[in-house]
């Protein structure tokens, strides 16, 4: 049944393909942008929720007092729970104008010899990519972090007790015996992780600045490949190009997902928690 | 520097009054007991008599498992590990410990017995060296001399098990732990073990907890037994298991023995 | 050199020092890094709650007047219909689909199809948005209407009670299959007396978790219909769920009455699935227990 639904999705969106020609960045509505928003922000959110989500889990499962943990851990979950409009709207109006009038011209003015740091675009409002990048890190920390800390919990005590009965200390058998051991699940928490951030849409549209052009710094707005569908579909009823534009959009953007989810899953045998939505 | 301290005849390890509880009940119940170089103590018992506990409250494990308080004394070359300035890492150097089940790390041969020895040496050459004789002292180095490269995941039952042993062996600990060491390895493997441990007995302390009477009667000096938490009966291995002086040792061994 | 000489134990070379001091530090850090997820979601909980809080009266929630200012009472209701219609249309699709790929499918298939809905649950849901757009709004040719919004956001959440329907039948305890299947009973006999009742609580949390996860949802709707004033009357009419009043009236100038709506919606989203989520661990925890004794 489900096999069904995946090639109908597919199939919906192929008739309309038959005028498409892959559009060249140098064309009027240059695809190339879009991907290359998407990436941009996707990675750098990756990279940072890996990051956190790692120490995190390492906290949770090493350092803390089993009670502790048992009662932070439920936090991290919920924020995968808040709707996307919500971290939106948080971020546009709370988050946003901090960073807009505090952070972004601190960070100017202590940095703009460094390439890319040069003349901030960003409005007062703060939207572009950095709020971006906020909102992205924290929407795919409860992937990472849950598959994270699952792979550390599924070591062996014998492994780990080993490595410590050698004389190292925790974060020594932490870093040397169980994260490789548990290497596949983080490889796969990324790439879950990654198709999360690629593919949301709403928060990113909301915080984005909606701009479709390549960012010229730091903090300069841009446009991603979900939030641009999300937005644009309105404004291409009148349009039959801009519509067969948009769903070949569509279509890059399922494919890429598909594949990311696909190694991401290959990669862990057995899910066992399916309360994250996403996953 | 440390010569003060190593052996002139005393006790390597004293184990002076230990008790372990959880929650008021008492696991280990004030026990001691000495243990001299170049021996072998095998601790008996039936299950649930205390005797892992025991083991791992030698080297400071038994902090791993929530719940358990610890009084008591227990003393290397005349330091309490459980002083609150020595920290369990420091221990668990000098007294090195094997566990049940082979538990080799995800690296290779190499790897895994240089793992100890990495954290505080980098030198190539001392690593080296001190790969090489563990390996042989565990008996292993013959099987693997030619690729200590593979991994280490790729060995049998009873080659990861000596490889475990050579690990431990490699940062130079003067007493060996060895809990219930063989009972996952079929017969061979359990053989080479032995051989392994029996060599092993005339160079450090080591500590063997086993379910098996006849193990202990084949490669043990000396036999302890534990029942509730208490130590009924320790001697000379011949002494105790043929001649026991207490009845509840007796109807142990007869019930497993003879 | 180090340690490996030495037999005091109070011996700390300077390289011992940096260990020990490293892992002491490590310990207190990484914990900190709670905070970074911790911070956000109170931050969030406490302004949604100031802005929200202060001009919510039940005047506001029932007022049916033009939805522009100080009325809720549409959205909410108009997410409500959606919601059951949706949920409803989900769990026939994810608990027909559960039951055949568990019970009935052959393995190889069933294979197949489990790989498909994982997939499909990862999938983000402007994709769903685009799917439905073109299958129901055009090809069905119904328009840009309610029911092509419910349906949308129906197939959105059918992985996820697929998943939970699966996972829910095949751990039956085996034995318990095996005695009803030899005494004679026939496999729809055994799934509808004898499983589905075991498996119900496990479905009924995952039925929450769907639900949870799509009145949060904003593009697959967003995408299949127009904004509407009114309750949707029927199955063609135009419709405002809560989550696209958010995303309609969050730019509005702040202080004006648009952007306080946004927060109300916002405030009522968060609780609504706060209180989800708290049932479904509660029934996922409960759930725990009585599966262990089913399988003494």
């Amino acid at each position: 049944m489900f096999g069904v639904l995946v090639y109908a999705c597919k199939l919906t969106l192929l008739p309309d393909f038959f005028s498409m020609q892959w559009d060249p960045p140098a064309n009027q509505w240059g695809v190339g942008v879009f991907v290359a928003g998407s990436f941009i922000t996707a990675v750098p959110a990756l990279i940072l929720s890996m990051a956190i989500g790692l120490g995190i889990a390492i906290a949770s499962t090493t350092y803390l007092p089993r009670f502790v943990s048992r009662l932070l851990d439920p936090f991290v979950d919920l924020l995968a729970g808040i709707p996307s409009v919500v971290y939106g709207i948080w971020a546009f109006i709370v988050v946003g104008p901090v960073l807009g009038k505090v952070i972004n011209p601190w960070v100017f003015a202590h940095f703009h010899t460094v390439p890319g740091f040069g003349a901030p675009e960003g409005s007062e409002l703060g939207t572009g990519l950095p709020l971006a990048l906020i909102v992205l890190t924290l929407m795919a920390l409860p992937i990472t972090t849950l598959l994270i800390r699952d792979a550390l919990r599924s070591v062996p005590k014998d492994l780990w007790e080993s490595g410590l009965a050698l004389g190292a200390t925790r974060w020594e058998v932490t870093r040397r015996v169980a994260i490789p051991y548990s290497l596949r699940g983080i490889v796969s928490a990324a790439f879950l992780g990654f198709g999360r951030a690629f593919g949301e849409t709403v928060a990113v549209a909301m915080v984005i600045g909606s701009i479709p052009a390549l960012p010229d710094n730091a903090y300069a707005p841009t446009y991603t490949i979900a939030a641009a569908m999300f937005q644009l579909l309105d404004s291409s009823f009148s349009d039959h190009q801009f519509l067969v534009v948009l769903t070949e959009m569509a279509l890059v953007l399922m494919v890429i997902t598909l594949v990311v989810n696909l190694v991401g899953r290959r990669l862990i045998s057995n899910l066992t928690h399916f309360d994250v939505p996403g996953l | 520097m440390s010569d003060s301290l190593s052996e002139n005849g005393g006790p390597v390890l004293a184990v002076d009054r230990l008790t372990v509880r959880a929650k008021e009940k008492a696991i280990i119940d004030h026990i001691s007991l000495d243990f001299l170089p170049r021996s072998l103590t095998a601790f008996v018992g039936p299950s649930g008599c205390g005797k892992t506990t025991f083991i791992r409250s030698l080297n400071r494990m038994v902090e791993l498992t929530p719940g358990l308080s610890v009084d008591g004394e227990v003393r290397y070359l005349g330091q309490n590990i459980y002083d609150r300035t020595v920290n369990p890492v420091m221990v668990r150097r000098r007294i090195g410990m094997v566990f049940q089940r082979p538990t080799v790390f995800p690296m290779s041969i190499y790897e895994n017995a240089a793992f100890g020895l990495r954290l505080v040496h980098e030198e190539e050459e001392v690593v080296d060296r001190a790969v090489a004789e563990a390996l042989h002292r565990a008996g292993l180095w013959d099987e693997v001399k030619d690729d200590l490269d593979r991994s280490a995941l790729s060995l049998s039952g009873g080659q990861a098990q000596r490889l475990c042993i050579a690990r431990a062996l490699a940062v130079k600990p003067r007493v060996l732990l060895l809990d219930e060491p063989t009972s996952a390895l079929d017969p061979a493997a359990t053989q080479r073990v032995e051989d392994t441990i029996q060599r092993l007995k005339e160079e450090i302390v080591l500590v063997l907890v086993t379910h098996n009477v006849r193990q202990a009667a084949r490669v043990s000096d000396r036999v302890a037994f534990l029942h509730s938490g208490r130590l009924i009966e320790v001697g000379p291995t011949a002494e105790v298991l043929e001649r026991p002086r207490e009845a509840l040792t007796e109807q142990f061994i007869t019930g497993r023995f003879k | 050199m180090g340690d490996t000489g030495s037999d005091l134990l109070y011996d700390r070379s300077a390289r011992t020092r940096f260990r020990l001091g490293f892992d002491r530090a490590i310990g207190w850090l990484l914990p900190l890094l709670f905070l970074v997820a911790i911070l956000p979601i109170l931050d969030m909980v406490y302004y949604v709650s100031i802005q929200a809080l202060p001009h919510l009266t039940v005047q506001v929630l029932t007022t049916t007047s033009p939805y522009q200012i100080d009325a809720l009472r549409v959205p909410i209701v108009s997410t409500l219909y959606m919601m059951t219609l949706a949920t409803a249309l989900a769990v026939v699709f994810g608990l027909f689909g559960g039951v055949a790929t568990a019970e009935i499918l052959p393995e190889r298939l069933a294979g197949h199809v489990r790989t498909s809905a994982n997939l499909l649950a990862g999938t983000p849901s402007v994709a769903f948005g685009y799917f439905g757009y073109f299958a129901f709004v055009i090809a069905f040719g119904w328009g840009l209407s309610f029911i092509a919004g419910a349906l949308t956001l129906a197939f959105f959440m059918t992985p996820y009670i697929f998943r939970t329907a699966d996972l829910a039948f095949t751990s039956v305890p085996r034995h318990i299959r095996e005695a009803a299947l030899g005494s004679g009973a026939s496999p729809s006999q055994y799934i509808v007396r004898v499983a589905t009742p075991i498996a119900f609580p496990q479905i009924l949390t995952g039925v929450f978790l769907a639900m949870a996860i799509g009145v949060g949802e904003t593009a697959p709707i967003w995408l299949t219909t127009t904004p509407g004033v009114l309750v949707p009357q029927n199955w063609t009419a135009p419709v405002t769920v809560l989550t696209e009043l958010i995303w309609e009236n969050f730019a509005s100038p702040a202080g004006s009455g648009l952007q306080t709506l946004a927060w109300q919606a916002a405030f009522l989203l968060l609780v609504v699935v706060v209180a989800l989520n708290i049932v479904v661990r509660l029934f996922a925890w409960r759930y725990q227990k009585r599966l262990e004794g089913l399988y003494q």
